[in-house]
């Protein structure tokens, strides 16, 4: 009896020990449950046959809450409120919605830390309870097809989710009774189930249009290796914007603005444009149909080409973020070996059409589009429970991470798109004489000065030896590790002083403010250019100007007539160049100065060089000198 | 006011001798060989000391292959293994100063005009300018004895060539940089 226990084969134990985990992808529109058996992901279907649950809650008074009925206008009918797209509100603040507020067709209050929406015979809910009822469902399901208690779950959030928002999917699984074992960037997913499906190799586009979000990811998959090169996107973007899009083009033929228009009309309209959007996808024209309620009833024939034309301003948006993830994988179109299509907006012709014009090729969808997240969730999962699968996942930073300057300048320590787990190091100097102590101010964006970039957290190094300006060493380290928390510590090298902090890298940073200061910096690129060089050289002045006052106020000997004149006049000139705007005559100015005082500088660097003989070195005494230093 | 940190041998993490001239494929496929047996996912069952250390290698392998597979940064990092840091601070020649402050000049002066196929025709130029001198980096390095043999006067002489060849570089860059900017990236649709 012991002996047979003890016997069985290796893969058996294996599997008995094996926890039984699923991959879910909780979507804005459609939610889905999928899992990993004999070698390949499959789908779990609904009850009703179907495999996506639509991520739609409906609450009344005296019932406990259904899922997954068709959404509806939002207005409290009959007792019951039906909540429809609560991912665009999970983790965000009501200042936070900006725009999403007046797209949605229910109330919402709440205050700068959550969102609560108001529902019958309760108080008001929370999104995470709201994504919290649909992933129970989705276990529940699991639970009764694969029989036995779901022991863990990977979830897809969009690739530039931040990370209150990933900690309130996170929040949500726990509600929900799921141990999330991680959280999966969607395009990354669906590279994962395309990979595993065709065993491919090559450099892919994941352009994924979801009902809320749009994410560009450029993978790179070799023998089980995927590695994301690239990643970006444009998180205020999706399938809910086009049907926005078209609504407010229908509406402003009637000569009317869809946001002056009563909010269940604003809702009519809008699922109007919705319906109409998916016909085209067959129909080649289709009659938008908006009842006399609220406004004159409108009638209008639509064709693909409308669409194409309304959905245009919202394409190119997406195509730039093409561009940009392109350029930042230092890759052209022609390069990819192809395009995987993701989101059920892709399965619109006109979006079809533009990705097939911006890449060159006609993009790949032989993977359900709905499906094929959910699919590479449960890869994931099976993976990180320790399934037989060869497959490693090397992901990336987002958004570049950086501390402040003296100035305003922003040093990037980690720039954007760098695999994780990651770490680097800069050193920095004191900038004042007898500086004991040294601010950290760690920031995060594409931006070139600090107050257009995010910031993350603030610390100071203090008991820094008293030393003169530009002695002290402090080394800046940051480290991520594999989940994508940054770890800081600075460090003065002669004295061994330190400190650290642990920074959440996306902290409270809403996605469209993420979203937003990436196209900003790529739009003001040249106005942060001017100011990023107007700071430098302004701090370069500053340095120069109190050196030379130093060195004339202790060394007046050696300082004859003509240069002291000179050297006043080029002092003064340098002065008034700093109250204007152009950095070029700021560093004009301090070029004169320089050579106002290179004679002085000489006959100080003379008697110096005699004090070397005493263990001083060149680097203190040029140091002492103010030698220019030149902007690399 | 900046400086590099000191850096342990890139090279070494992947079994490579220092070398400027690589194969960057052999160092791909080598960099997700060892992904596949370093990576933290792997570990996620291990105990935490051996997931710690398993981190910090995985790091410090990520951290080498960046430094690796752009040939700037695999320069700088040859140098710096043989002790010659570039900081913040360096002296350029005033010829090459002189020349850039021109060509940035212009630049500004195109830019503030709005002549937006001017800014085009410098960023070409420029590009391949720099182009020329990060191949002029191969020769150099090609030029340089072992870093066994004895320093010298040839090895000291080339490895200053090199510095400001990477100093030079930087200046460069900085000015693609500014090209860009002005090519608003945006209107190019």
């Amino acid at each position: 009896m012991l002996l047979q226990i003890a016997e069985p084969g290796e893969s058996r134990v294996k599997e008995a020990c094996k926890k039984r985990v699923v991959g879910i992808d909780l979507g804005t529109t459609n939610s889905l449950v999928a899992h990993f058996a004999d070698g390949q992901p499959r789908v779990i279907a609904m009850p009703d046959g179907r495999d996506i649950l639509p991520s739609v809650v409906r609450y009344q008074a005296g019932g406990d809450p259904t899922v997954g009925g068709a959404p509806d206008d939002g207005a409290l009918q009959d007792g019951a409120i039906t909540l429809s797209s609560v991912k665009r509100l999970v983790g965000r603040g009501v200042a936070d919605l900006g725009a999403v507020r007046a797209m949605l067709p229910y109330e919402v209050v709440g205050d700068e830390r959550a969102v609560r929406i108001p529902v019958p015979g309760r108080s008001p809910v929370t999104p995470v309870e709201v994504s919290a009822e649909i992933l129970r469902v989705l276990k529940a399901r699991a639970e009764h097809e694969l029989g036995g208690e779901v022991e863990g779950a990977v979830i897809t959030v969009p690739a530039y989710f931040d990370d209150a928002q990933r900690q309130a999917t996170r929040d949500a699984g726990r509600l929900a009774g799921l141990e999330v074992m991680r959280l999966l960037a969607e395009p990354t997913a669906a590279a994962l189930a395309y990979g595993l499906d065709r065993g491919s190799k090559g450099t892919y586009a994941v352009y994924d249009l979801g009902g809320g979000t749009f994410d560009v990811s450029i993978l790179k998959l070799v023998d089980g290796v995927f590695e994301v090169k690239a990643t970006g996107g444009d998180s205020a973007l999706g399938g809910d914007d086009l049907d926005r899009a078209i609504a407010s083009a229908v509406a402003s033929e009637a000569g009317a603005e869809l946001a002056s228009w009563p909010r269940p009309r604003v809702s009519a309209a809008v699922a109007e444009a919705r319906r109409v959007k998916e016909a085209l996808t067959t129909a080649d024209e289709v009659t938008f149909g908006l009842r006399g309620e609220g406004g004159p009833a409108i009638t209008r024939v639509v064709r693909r080409q409308d669409l194409a034309t309304w959905c245009q301003p919202l394409l190119e948006r997406a195509g730039r973020a093409c561009r940009r993830v392109l350029k930042d994988a230092e890759l052209s179109a022609e390069e990819l070996d192809g395009v995987i299509l993701v989101g059920g907006s892709t399965r619109s012709p006109v979006v079809r059409a533009d990705v097939e014009a911006r890449f060159g090729r006609v993009p790949l969808s032989d993977l359900d589009p709905d499906s094929v997240v959910a699919l590479g969730a449960a890869v994931s999962a099976d993976v990180l429970a320790g399934g037989e699968q060869d497959v490693v996942l090397l992901d990336v930073v987002p958004l570049s991470l950086g501390v402040e300057m003296m100035g305003g300048v922003v040093e990037k320590i980690i720039h954007r798109n760098t695999t994780i787990p990651c770490g680097a190091s800069q050193t920095f100097t004191t900038y004042a004489d007898q500086q004991t102590g040294f601010d950290i101010h760690v920031l995060q964006g594409e931006r070139e000065t600090s107050d257009a970039c995010r910031s993350l957290a603030r610390f100071t190094l203090r008991g820094i030896p008293p030393m003169i300006a530009g002695m002290a060493r402090v080394d800046i380290t940051f480290l991520i590790d594999a989940d994508g928390i940054l770890h800081v510590t600075a460090k003065e090298q002669t004295s061994g002083v330190e400190a650290a902090i642990d920074v959440r890298p996306s902290y409270g940073l809403s996605d469209e403010e993420v979203e937003r200061m990436l196209v900003e910096s790529f739009e003001h690129a040249e106005d942060d250019l001017l100011r990023r060089n107007l700071a430098v050289e302004r701090v370069e002045a500053d340095r120069i100007l109190a050196a030379t006052r130093h060195a004339m106020a202790h060394d007046e000997g050696l300082l004859d007539d003509d240069v002291r004149r000179a050297a006043t006049v080029a002092m003064s000139a340098l002065e008034a160049t700093l109250t204007g705007g152009d950095y070029l005559a700021v560093r004009h100015a301090i070029e004169a100065l320089d050579l106002a005082t290179k004679p002085f500088a000489q006959a100080r660097m003379n008697r110096v060089l005699e004090l070397q003989m005493h263990g001083r070195s060149l680097d203190d005494v040029e140091r002492t000198l103010g030698v220019r230093e030149p902007q690399a | 006011m900046s400086g590099a940190a000191s850096t342990p041998d890139a090279f070494a993490v992947f079994d490579l001798a220092p070398a400027y001239d690589l194969d960057l494929a052999a160092l791909e496929a080598r960099f997700f060989a060892m992904s596949r047996e370093l990576h933290p996912d792997r570990f996620v069952t291990a105990p935490a000391a051996q997931r710690v250390a398993a981190l910090s290698r995985a790091r410090a392998m990520n951290d080498a292959y960046q430094v690796l597979r752009k040939p700037v940064a695999r320069a700088e990092h040859l140098l710096r293994l043989r002790g010659v840091t570039i900081g913040g601070n360096e002296r350029i020649d005033p010829a090459f100063l002189q020349d850039i402050l021109e060509l940035r000049e212009e630049l500004a002066e195109a830019r503030v005009a709005g002549r937006t196929a001017e800014v085009g025709r410098l960023a070409a130029a420029m590009r391949g300018r720099r182009k020329a001198a990060v191949e002029s980096l191969g020769a150099l390095f090609a030029a340089l004895p072992p870093a066994a043999s004895a320093p010298g006067q040839a090895e000291a002489e080339t490895l200053g060539h090199i510095k400001q060849q990477l100093i030079a570089l930087r200046y460069l860059d900085r000015y693609l940089e500014e090209c860009e900017a002005a090519l608003d990236p945006d209107s190019e649709s």
